[in-house]
């Protein structure tokens, strides 16, 4: 593997030019949030806020997968584990999320069959490999990863497993922007919004949003150049009151997207209403399995229907999530709140908030 | 410890590894050898002093690109016992098999484990076998403790960074962690990572044995620099920056840390080494490490001072500046 195309946005000389450019039109106090937990990341990593003025404040957004999956999905996953011949399957990231009562990684020092995998075609290739045991994958991710498990599923049908099921608790980016936008006492003056949820949404899936609420938005890569260029395109934008939605990651993103990606996705999931953690429920934001496809679906097979848990109390996590608080004005962050005691999953994901901030900052 | 069962986190050599071992396993040995926390012990014996090691190998796979569960047991103990300033002389072995394990595969180890400590210089004196039943272990765990002399004239320990010295890393990061990673879990790339495995003994002494003053030596294995670093900076209660430019870290292994989310300072290393030396001396050192086979990209990457004791920062490639935490479990890969 070569790294080719990721040096080039890295240049210090590009990155201290651009840094300049800010500073040199920044006037207004602006609070601009970056929606995908992999910006927050790298923002953190690569210490962009310590070049940035003063007068900018970046958030971190509703972007992170694990961060926004509702306390009893993660319960349900919990659930999965706990059950005799059941073989849980998930990205590593969920592992250590705490659920009400306990997490996958507990219970897979209890004894629970917890694997982790790196692609939903790794749970299929165990299904395959365990016909007599009931194969469980925790279904967690946004446009970027519902197409790749829509096409496990199709592979599993397939195959002819009838050992292999979905929990989804997948969700849509777009409508919780526009959720966002529709809280009271939200107060973001611009949007950086996820590259990589773009290239198969396209840029058209934010036009509507863009269009009621006015908002300057920019998609952007993930290396530092593409973030300090969409953070001047945004002041510009403020500066010169003249919002728009620019696609600054062209190398990747085009206006339809990734079509074939989409007819994928489409084929094996439909629109549903979710939950989103800290934020509640938002209609047509979750992907559900499509009524040909039940078969698949976990939460039906095994009956797994969990009622709300309230979030713990004190976790601000949501509040987070939406630009209203920033981690240091949780009360639990720092005391009871740490990557080795989480409370909520803004501190266990490698891409929460919470995580960035006390690794980072 | 708050939690009541071991979990996978503890072995991870980060934040909650350091809180078992203070918690839990501190208290009930406490010796004062122990409390220094560095590689290996340090022991006044007869007028000699000695450096006494411990590691336990239980490596999935055994057998990786560029080496296997044996050498990686006698370099790991070799190792630590040449930061502690000591010259690894006698090493210890005890494996603990698992019933059905083939004997051809376990000579094929034992034979690396000759090699490597051949090429260590260190004599294999005693050792131990066991055998459970099937299931009851993962083919074949190792634990080699070693004995060194430490020469009159070295006096080096993680408590022992001062203000003003240049932190030098002897060559590029994260070689290992990620060979055995992508080897376990089948990730097929199309480079030729390999694991970085190797005695230091000889860059170590060829260091102390130059004239210059060394103040630490530290080989970042599991936890990876960052943990190391910030170890160090507890310990000697001094701030490190380092800078991510000077950082040698080959292209495929950073292209699959990007993959897969991980950081590649908490990523684990077998056969490199940082010292902390003054600035004066710093270039004949690097220079030295330079001369040593396993030295050759070695790089000066940052420097101590007083400003804020106890903690670790980066200079990022955009000029930006930001903390090194100490790793706190395992790494995770990320979902997206």
């Amino acid at each position: 593997m070569t790294m080719k195309y990721v040096e080039e946005y890295r240049d210090p000389g590009l990155a201290k030019g651009l840094a300049e450019k800010i500073h040199g039109i920044s006037k207004k106090k602006l609070r601009l949030m970056e929606v995908c937990g992999t910006h927050t990341m790298s923002i953190f990593r690569h210490g962009i806020r310590s070049v940035l003025p003063p007068g900018i404040t970046l958030l971190s957004g509703p972007g992170c997968p694990v961060c926004v999956t509702a306390q009893k999905d993660i319960d349900a996953f919990v659930e999965f584990a706990r059950l005799k011949n059941v073989i849980v399957t998930t990205f590593g990231d969920l592992i250590r999320v705490p659920g009400s009562g306990s997490s996958l990684g507990r219970e897979k020092a209890e004894g629970a069959d917890v694997r982790i995998v790196y692609s939903i075609f790794d749970a299929v290739t165990i299904a395959g490999e365990n016909r007599d045991k009931e194969v469980v994958f925790c279904g967690v991710g946004f446009e970027t990863t519902i197409p790749t498990i829509a096409a496990g599923i199709l592979m599993a049908r397939q195959a002819k497993l009838d050992n292999f099921s979905v929990y989804s608790a997948n969700k849509l980016t777009p409508p919780a922007l526009a959720a966002l936008m529709e809280t009271k006492g939200v107060d973001i003056n611009g949007f950086i919004l996820p590259g990589h949820v773009s290239v198969i949404t396209g840029t058209n899936a934010y036009r509507a949003t863009f269009e009621k609420y006015g908002i300057p938005s920019v998609i952007s890569g993930f290396e530092p150049i593409d973030i300090l260029k969409a953070v001047l395109l945004l002041v510009e934008q403020n500066e010169e009151g003249r919002p728009a939605l620019v696609n600054a990651y062209s190398r990747a993103v085009s206006d339809e997207g990734n079509l074939k990606a989409k007819a994928v996705m489409n084929q094996v999931f439909e629109v549903c209403d979710a939950v989103w953690r800290g934020i509640g429920g938002i209609p047509f934001s979750g992907m559900g399995l499509k009524k040909e496809f039940q078969a698949f679906d976990a939460a039906l097979k095994f009956g797994m229907d969990l009622p709300h848990v309230p979030e713990p109390r004190g976790c601000a996590c949501g509040q987070i999530l939406m630009g209203l608080k920033t981690p240091e004005q949780c009360s639990l962050y720092k005391k009871k709140c740490t990557p080795m005691t989480p409370v909520g999953p803004c501190m266990v994901s490698s891409e929460g908030s919470c995580a960035a901030f006390y690794k980072y900052a | 410890m708050t939690q009541e069962k071991v979990l996978l986190d503890h072995g991870s050599g980060g934040k909650v590894s350091h809180s078992m071992f203070s918690d839990l396993i501190l208290p009930l040995f406490s010796s004062p050898e122990l409390l220094q926390q560095d590689d290996g012990a340090v022991l006044d014996i007869a007028g000699a002093r000695l450096a006494f090691s411990t590691d336990s190998y239980v490596v999935d796979p055994i057998f990786f690109p560029g080496g296997n569960i044996g050498d990686l047991a006698v370099n790991g103990t070799v190792n630590d016992i040449a930061m502690c300033g000591a010259v690894p002389k006698f090493i210890s072995v005890g494996l603990i098999l698992e019933e059905g394990f083939p004997v051809e595969d376990l000579k094929i180890i034992l034979e690396s484990m000759a090699r490597a400590a051949q090429k260590a210089g260190v004599r294999i004196v005693t050792g131990d076998t066991k055998v459970v039943p099937r299931g009851k272990a993962d083919k074949i765990f190792i634990n080699t403790s070693g004995i060194g002399v430490i020469p009159p004239h070295v006096q080096v320990s993680g408590a022992n960074a001062e203000p003003g010295d240049a932190v030098i890393l002897s060559g590029t990061l994260a070689d290992h962690g990620i060979t055995v990673l992508s080897t376990r879990e089948g990730l097929k790339f199309d480079s030729d990572i390999q694991t970085d495995s190797a005695p230091l003994n000889g860059m170590a002494q060829a260091i102390l044995n130059s004239g210059c003053r060394v103040h630490v030596l530290r080989d970042p294995t599991r936890g990876g620099l960052g943990t190391t670093l910030n170890e160090i900076a507890a310990q000697s209660g001094v701030e490190i920056l380092i800078d991510e430019a000077c950082l040698p870290i080959r292209g495929p292994v950073r292209g699959t840390c990007e993959l897969l989310g991980f950081d590649p300072l908490y990523i684990a290393n077998e056969g490199k080494l940082v010292a902390f030396v003054p600035q004066a001396d710093a270039q004949k050192v690097l220079e030295i490490i330079q001369d040593n086979e396993y030295g050759k990209e070695a790089a000066v990457i940052g420097r101590v001072s007083r400003k804020s004791p106890g903690k670790v920062f980066l200079k990022t490639f955009i000029g930006g500046t930001r903390l090194v935490d100490m790793l706190t479990g395992e790494q995770l890969p990320r979902i997206c």
